[in-house]
């Protein structure tokens, strides 16, 4: 009993200890000179989600999230190449940042309350929403023609709980037709059976740049969300490193690095930032 | 079912599904090795040991197999790495699997052990052997006969339970399978390919078993 007793006290001691360590280097070191010291980034993301992050037929990891990666290990060495990536499933984004297997997380991951509670968000990436795809022959021109349409509407969606209050949100009147697959579903636009597929915006884009003037975005959507990467919570120098990296991304020095991974992914170009007045405060 | 078009893909998809082929052959056959090692040493603690050691193995045993191994996995990579052990997701994968074998190994090790009567230890003792020299000689070889058939299936559970280690982004070919289904659309086909190839490697080994069995078996 007292050699189990011993044990016991002697498990505890070792992990106060052990933590105490880790707030005390953690407060010394900021994640960022580390990052420089070590000579590479550990960037989490997946590589099952095309355009976001995929291991294309050169068996090389791509996409909008991974060039996000890249920006900001170019940002960091000069060179967007010094990466490892840690391929991780999506239920992995925050135990990886919390337990250090990954210095950042840009895994398509929406900004919520309650994710806020155990990590850090970076500034937005993108801005996700559900599109609507037709045909570019079809009956339907776009959206206003789709609303007129009425229940003679067919809308084709992922099966989700959601899924038809979704689809309700922006046609109230449609009738919906829920598939198991994204590829069921695009067959179901194809055949014609459904008159429209309702997807995220992002993969709407993504279906369009790979079969040019098949299809067309209806031209309306919905149900904003935000898209950031994620750091372990605590390291205000890193946050702001990483932000800083983004948000001239987006605005500034790096525009054409962004604006090139734009229109790959998503087909579409940027208008430059407008060059006085910050853009960010209009 | 476009057959042509799932060999194409299936063709510029080879690389990444043969690596993903060669991780999985890898983990199973690390993992297989080193818990049946480990497992052997279970099995002997449970069977000749004092009684506080087979209490403590005891306890080792049921916690590991009733324990899922998804959970297992999941606690050797988050777990180990808060108290400060390190591991990549490739040595936390194998670890966990390592563990799981061994409670299965070493359970088979006890069974097949304590089916030999008595009195051959008492003879090899008689005729002045160690035990070390008992245990090689006279009890591991009839062993081995009971232990053979339910450790070949203990490898097959293990080659299985290796898909389980996609969750945390080790890419066996499970994953490799996914990461081509999510740029090819071609779910269905390479679902089945994947349980295909599965299923050769486990046909594989159950024949290999079947061949040795035959070899040891007593005429």
């Amino acid at each position: 009993m007292a050699f189990l007793k011993t044990l016991a006290v002697a498990t505890v001691m070792t992990a106060t200890a052990a933590s105490a360590l880790g707030t005390a280097s953690a407060q010394e070191t900021s994640k960022l000179q580390q990052v420089l010291d070590r000579g590479y980034l550990v960037l989490g993301t997946g590589s099952t989600n095309p355009p976001w992050h995929f291991v294309d037929s050169d068996n090389k990891l791509k996409g909008f999230d991974v060039d996000m990666g890249r920006l900001v290990a170019k940002a960091l060495f000069g060179d967007p190449e010094k990466i490892e990536y840690v391929q991780q499933s999506g239920d992995a984004r925050i135990p990886n940042l919390v337990t250090d297997k990954v210095d950042m997380a840009c895994q398509f991951m929406t900004v919520t309350a309650e994710r806020a509670q155990q990590i850090e968000f970076t500034i937005p990436y993108y801005r996700e929403g559900v599109g609507l795809l037709l045909m570019a022959n079809g009956d339907y021109a776009d959206y206003d023609a789709l609303k007129e349409g009425g229940d003679d509407v067919t809308v084709a969606v992922l099966q989700n709980v959601y899924a038809e209050e979704m689809v309700r949100a922006a046609l109230p009147e449609a009738e919906v037709d829920q598939y198991d697959s994204v590829d069921l579903m695009y067959q179901a636009l194809n055949s014609g059976r459904a008159q429209a597929a309702a997807t995220d915006q992002s993969a709407l884009r993504w279906f369009m740049v790979q079969n040019p003037d098949r299809y067309t975005d209806a031209g309306y959507a919905w149900n904003p969300q935000s898209y950031s990467c994620g750091v372990k919570p605590g390291d205000q120098r890193w946050l702001n490193f990483v932000n800083t990296v983004l948000h001239e991304g987006m605005t500034g020095v790096e525009f054409p690095f962004y604006a090139e991974s734009f229109k790959t992914w998503f087909g579409e170009e940027l208008e430059t930032p407008k060059i006085g007045f910050p853009v960010e405060y209009k | 079912m476009n057959f042509s078009l799932f060999l194409t893909e299936l063709w510029n998809a080879r690389l990444s599904l043969l690596s993903g082929l060669g991780d999985t052959i890898l983990i199973s056959v690390a993992s297989v090795i080193l818990g049946s090692v480990l497992g052997v040493f279970v099995g002997l603690a449970m069977t000749y040991g004092a009684k506080w050691l087979r209490f403590i193995v005891r306890l080792y045993i049921d916690f590991l197999r009733g324990t899922p191994v998804f959970v297992l996995i999941l606690a050797c990579f988050y777990i180990l790495s808060v108290v400060g052990l390190d591991l990549t997701a490739f040595q936390a994968g194998v670890l966990a699997l390592t563990l799981f074998c061994s409670s299965h190994v070493g359970e088979i090790v006890r069974g097949a052990l304590s089916a030999i009567p008595q009195g051959q230890t008492e003879a090899a003792k008689s005729v002045g052997l160690t035990f070390g020299q008992t245990f090689v000689y006279v009890l591991l070889p009839q062993a081995l006969r009971q232990i053979l058939p339910t450790w070949v299936n203990t490898a097959t559970e293990i080659v299985k339970a290796s898909t389980l280690l996609s969750i945390i982004g080790v890419v066996e070919l499970l994953l490799a399978t996914q990461q081509v289904i999510s740029r090819t659309y071609l779910s269905l086909e390479f679902y089945l390919f994947a349980g295909f190839v599965y299923f050769l490697l486990n046909f594989v080994i159950e024949q290999a078993g079947r061949a040795v069995e035959r070899r040891i078996s007593i005429p």
